[in-house]
């Protein structure tokens, strides 16, 4: 079970989050109906990092993307989303 | 020659051992009981029935695995070394019939050529018809312990940990680390799965004064570290964290306080491995003998329990620590009768034994419960002597399991002690003590007779199991592991690993190092099923989710419907009625007079903000904006790809307030689509989402008779179908939607659901006085089929588009929902697709959940989605899913389900059945 | 036996109060209407009457009292009452950081987790809200439907603590 820590609250457990999907996987507003396809059905898949979306789910319920190794678990990068805050 | 005995006073503990009483000693393992009473042998090997004695003193004992306990509580394959003896404990022998002493699978021992390495392998892959009789018989002769039938009485705890330092084995270099870090002010767990602290100086009290152990312990709880007695590391996994197996009470023993064991779940910042080394044992013919032991574990008996293993005793080592059990064995009144040192000449003072250089026993010969005679070659000769034990060691692995757990760790090799030593890791580990450093060895000459010299006890493999791999063509460790079964079961090869490991090297010509490695993987030692479902064991893990008028549902002793992790009433049976009578008399109240029923589940979310109807004009594929004021109505939501997933209703509440419903099954899914949309994909809407689905209890009254009934409740006008009001009833607060899920006029009146049980009275005061009635699950069922309304997970399967599910006329035509790109895609609008039906039938019962089919033996055109009946007429209807369905009205088809055996002849028609026109519906 | 008490504390108010714009305004006028600080994550604050604890990035949850803040937060926020869907839950004795412990994976018994603060996490499978009240008292909102599965199995855990 990683340890994920997470921007607003720091290290949490893993079972407090849960895996969304790939940020390649995210259709953004406005993209056409064929880019839209493409993105939510073709995958980059990498055999190391890629950028993933979390959530907080069981914590602050933020959203979360979290540069992660598929191999190695090791996280690079994590960083909030979401509207803005207060700290 | 008399075996292992005790000095002494035989202890006050009773237990049986395969029945028979027998006493113990406070502080005794099973082992050290056993041979206390001069039981040698306590087990049948696995594959073979050769009889078996206690081969070491900790949890690495591959031989002496037994069933303790009774019913529920009994635990198979338990190591006789880890398992301290309590007052009243039964436990048995495993792997033998009729009994230890003469156990007819033993013959299998003299058959042992027909059951070579790959055995398996090599009969499975013969005829089946071969495999199929052999199997009966090898799942019956090979084994180890029964699993306990009945539910286990006890409970499993888990529990999360942290700390700075987590330091694995409370021997003299655990301790040492463990305190230096507690002086330091770090957090420190230190964990010990032994019953008391630091055995080792309790085995070898000349290295430091066992008390120190003690005096450590307390400086460091008294700095506030946490000691873990009888506790495993068991598994080293991502990010430092460790899970521990805390033994409450012994195996099979009632727990004081109900728990058996507690799974930890320990992240600590930093992990010291001070997890000590294992003894090897010494490959030669008929070396698995009851009275052929480790020698430290004879020691360990010696020392800590009082227990000599035997009168007279032959000492077989390639390293020096064997002369410590030398002294300790002439210590306790035994003979030494000679040290058989593979070495050219003695490392150390060898006070005064007789002592053999460049010597290794041959073979043994046994008794019952000990040996006979040792022979050994010693030079060139042959010798032979009267014994009955006899100490062996074959030098030292440290314990690297975890280290290797932790994942990208390295070993390394270190010729000197012939022993990987841990090495760099990735995780923030470091090894320390006899766990990273072993003492030199000398050489350890191959056995002349290899068949019958076991390296891996546990799984019946010899030296010459790893030969005829290798003459089979089986090259990596891996294959050999696979091929020989070495180094599985309950032991994972903890003594048997190097040996197996040496002897490929040499066939491979290479260097050890070069050889391979099979993976180490969690857990260290066993443990049982229990432990790891915790809790779930009783509910499949799961809190029974209650409603807010649980209590109230229950008094009437309703019939329950799981519904995901809640549980809802699927009818209210009176006297002696069926479910389905009782259904059918709910369903037939709602349609001629009034009924009311919970449907506190559904998904609820209140939409704020200057952007709320945004937000849900993204979640719903309908128009929302439009709404009036105290307005509602039907929609439904779409995944990207353009499918429905979820339907229900959206009701404007104020000018920038909403309130959503959706599926009860889909309310999580639904709260995660809202938080995607809203947090992720449109962070700058203005607007708060509120999960409120537990917020509000929900009551839906329907019938004929339900403006009367609401009337009367809230004493002011009812709204109209699809509009709401705020009112009061009895004084509470409610909302009160006209909003119909049965086909008859209804309300549906949501109440803070602390604030429910009173509103629900007053509903059913008001209901009764009006002939109605409750009504379940399963009425609501046969009231929504008759009236064509979908329900999620049945017709709304993530599957249609809203034009195969006929919803494709309210989309909202500016677009700009979620899935609106997706819908486009030309699949979708394709013919051949699924769409949906009603059907009725022509003869007999539509079975639910049916194929449709045009002939017998034609593939599938659709399917029953829900099946149900004409409420007040009778007659078998249903609802469904057909290609092409909407221009097949009219069309004959069967209704068949092959694997029940039920078929009936159906009509394609409209899904709606009742009140096509929603007449009712109009006040 | 580890001294442990746990109480279904009667219903109380219970609001979410959510900021979507302009958060720095919005503190401003709190702090003019209350003097203190809106508290920060994983914290809460104690006002005469109302409680506020912030338990996500953008939302707090309030206690009591909500007048006046429908104000503060003008078009920048809004009020939901969400009071029926939690149960309160009080853990008291000596014992509750270790009983939180069990089932758990969220740190209760670190030092930083003081009097005052607040955290979200997941306990046997339930999402648990928590709120440090004292050295001797901690409190639990639990969702309605698992309130009860949650005592019990407090309740049970609680006599095997040690």
């Amino acid at each position: 079970m990683m340890l994920i820590t997470c921007p607003h609250c720091g290290p949490r457990a893993q079972a407090e989050f849960t895996y969304e999907r790939t940020v390649d996987s995210v259709v953004q507003p406005g993209t056409d109906p064929a880019g839209a396809m493409e993105r939510l059905f073709t995958r980059a898949n990498p055999r190391g990092l890629d950028d993933e979306i979390w959530r907080h789910t069981f914590g602050c319920r933020a959203w979360l993307v979290m540069t992660r190794h598929r191999v190695t678990h090791a996280i690079e990068a994590i960083r909030a989303v979401g509207p803005e805050a207060l700290p | 020659m008399s075996g292992p005995q005790r000095a002494g006073e035989p202890g006050t503990i009773r237990f049986t051992f395969d029945g028979k009483p027998l006493l113990a000693r406070r502080g005794d393992t099973l082992a050290a009981a056993l041979l206390a009473n001069g039981i040698g042998l306590v087990a049948r090997s696995f594959k073979y029935h050769r009889p078996r004695g206690i081969m070491a003193a900790g949890v690495e004992e591959p031989n002496a695995l037994v069933t303790v306990g009774t019913g529920g509580r009994s635990e198979p394959n338990t190591r006789a070394t880890d398992l301290f003896v309590y007052e009243g404990m039964v436990a048995r022998s495993q792997n033998r019939w009729p009994n230890l002493s003469f156990d007819v699978g033993s013959i299998l021992g003299l058959a042992a050529k027909a059951l070579p390495a790959g055995f398996y392998y090599k009969t499975f892959f013969g005829s089946a018809k071969r495999w199929m009789f052999y199997e009966w018989f090898i799942r019956r002769a090979a084994g180890l312990g029964d699993a306990p039938n009945a539910a286990d009485p006890d409970r499993f705890a888990q529990r999360a940990g942290f700390c700075d330092v987590l330091v694995v084995g409370a021997g003299p270099a655990g301790l040492a680390a463990a305190l230096a870090a507690a002086e330091a002010g770090e957090r420190v767990t230190l964990v010990e799965q032994d019953r008391v602290l630091a055995p080792s100086l309790v085995r070898d009290p000349q290295e430091l004064d066992p008390a120190w152990a003690e005096a450590t312990a307390a400086q460091i709880s008294a700095l506030g570290g946490q000691i873990l007695l009888r506790t495993t590391a068991a598994g080293y996994w991502d990010d430092n964290l460790i899970t521990l197996s805390q033994r409450l009470a012994e195996p099979g023993q009632q727990p004081p306080n109900g728990a058996a064991q507690r799974l930890w779940h320990v992240r600590a910042k930093r992990v010291v491995l001070a997890t000590g080394a294992l003894e090897r044992p010494l490959a030669f013919a008929h070396n698995d003998r009851p009275g052929v032991m480790l020698s430290q574990a004879v020691r360990t008996y010696v020392r800590r329990f009082g227990v000599v293993p035997g009168q007279r005793v032959i000492i077989a080592t390639n390293n020096d620590d064997a002369y410590l059990t030398a002294a300790a064995m002439r210590d306790a009144g035994a003979e030494v009768v000679a040290v058989l040192d593979t070495r050219p000449a003695p490392a150390g003072a060898t006070s005064g034994f007789t002592v053999h250089n460049e010597a290794m026993p041959l073979a043994t010969t046994g008794a019952r419960h000990h040996l006979r005679e040792v022979s050994a070659r010693v030079g060139g000769k042959i010798v032979r002597w009267q014994a009955d034990l006899l100490a062996m060691s074959g030098g030292f692995t440290p314990v690297v399991h975890l280290h290797m757990q932790a994942g990208g760790a390295a070993l390394d090799w270190d010729d000197a002690s012939q022993s990987f030593l841990p090495g760099a890791a990735r995780q923030n580990v470091t090894s320390i003590g006899a766990a990273a450093a072993a003492d030199p060895i000398g050489p350890t000459p191959p056995p002349e007779n290899s068949g019958k010299a076991f390296i891996d006890f546990q799984n019946d493999v010899s030296l010459g199991d790893v030969d005829l791999a290798w003459a089979e063509g089986y090259r990596s460790v891996e294959h050999l592991k696979r091929y020989t079964t070495l180094a599985m079961a309950t032991d994972q090869g903890k003594t048997s690993n190097m040996a197996a490991l040496g002897r490929l090297a040499e066939k491979q010509g290479v260097a050890i190092p070069d050889a391979g490695l099979t993976t180490f993987r969690p857990p260290y030692t066993p443990v049982t099923m229990g432990l790891l479902a915790g809790r779930s064991e009783r509910d499949a893990g799961a809190h029974l989710r209650r409603l807010a008028l649980y209590d109230v549902h229950q008094a009437k002793a309703p019939t329950w419907q799981p519904l995901g992790y809640w549980k809802r009433p699927r009818a209210y049976p009176a006297g002696t009625e069926t479910l389905a009578q009782a259904a059918l008399r709910e369903a037939r109240s709602v349609r001629t007079a009034v009924g009311m029923t919970d449907v506190s589940t559904l998904a609820k979310f209140e939409v704020s903000g200057p952007d709320a109807a945004a937000l849900l004009e993204l979640i719903c594929a309908t128009t929302v904006a439009k709404l009036a004021v105290g307005r509602g109505r039907y929609t439904f939501m779409l995944r990207e790809d353009g499918l429905v997933f979820d339907d229900g209703t959206v009701w404007r509440l104020g000018e920038d307030r909403y309130l959503l419903t959706s599926s009860t099954g889909g309310a999580d899914r639904m709260a995660t689509h809202i938080s995607y949309v809203r947090q992720f994909l449109y962070p700058q809407l203005k607007v708060s989402a509120v999960n409120v689905q537990e917020h509000y209890a929900g009551i839906a009254v329907a019938g004929p008779h339900a403006k009367t009934v609401l009337a009367a409740l809230i004493g002011e006008e009812v709204p109209r179908h699809m509009s709401t009001v705020p009112a009061a009833i009895g004084g509470v607060p409610v909302l009160v939607l006209a909003a119909s899920y049965s086909g008859e006029r209804a309300f549906e009146i949501y109440v803070e659901a602390s604030k429910a049980e009173p509103v629900w009275s007053a509903c059913e005061a008001e209901v009764t006085a009006h002939g109605g009635c409750l009504y379940g699950m399963e009425a609501m069922e046969f009231l929504r089929i008759e009236k064509g309304h979908l329900v999620v997970g049945g017709e709304i399967d993530g599957r249609l588009t809203p034009h195969d599910l006929a919803l494709g006329g309210m989309l909202n035509k500016a677009g700009g929902y979620v899935g609106a790109e997706g819908l486009t895609r030309p699949a979708l609008t394709q013919t051949g697709r699924k769409q949906l039906v009603g059907l009725e039938a022509l003869d007999g019962t539509i079975p639910e959940g049916s194929m449709l089919i045009t002939a017998p033996g034609q593939p599938a055109q659709g399917h029953v989605t829900a099946a149900g009946l004409r409420v007040l007429d009778g007659g078998s209807i249903a609802l469904g899913q057909l290609n092409d369905g909407f221009a097949r009205h009219g069309e004959l088809l069967i209704a068949s389900s092959p694997t029940r055996g039920l078929i009936a002849r159906v009509r394609v028609v409209a899904p709606h059945f009742y009140d096509t026109g929603g007449e009712r519906y109009r006040d | 036996m580890t001294d442990i008490a746990i109480t279904q504390l009667p219903a109380a108010p219970l609001n979410v109060l959510e900021i979507w714009s302009n958060p720095l305004a919005v503190l401003d006028r709190f702090e003019k209407a209350f003097g203190p600080s809106l508290p920060p994550l994983g914290s809460s604050l104690q006002l005469p009457g109302r409680l506020l604890i912030r338990y996500e990035p953008a939302v707090w949850l309030v206690e009591g009292e909500t007048i006046g803040l429908a104000e503060i937060l003008g078009s920048d926020g809004s009020l939901t009452a969400i009071g029926g869907g939690l149960v309160r839950v009080r853990l008291s004795g000596a014992g509750w950081r270790s009983l939180l412990m069990e089932g758990g994976v969220f740190d209760a018994e670190s030092k930083a987790f003081a009097p005052g603060c607040s955290a979200a996490t997941v306990i046997d499978h339930v999402n648990v809200r928590l709120l440090v009240e004292s050295d001797d008292a901690c409190l639990a909102y639990v969702p309605l439907s698992y309130a009860r599965g949650m005592i019990h199995f407090w309740t049970i855990a609680a006599k095997s603590l040690d």
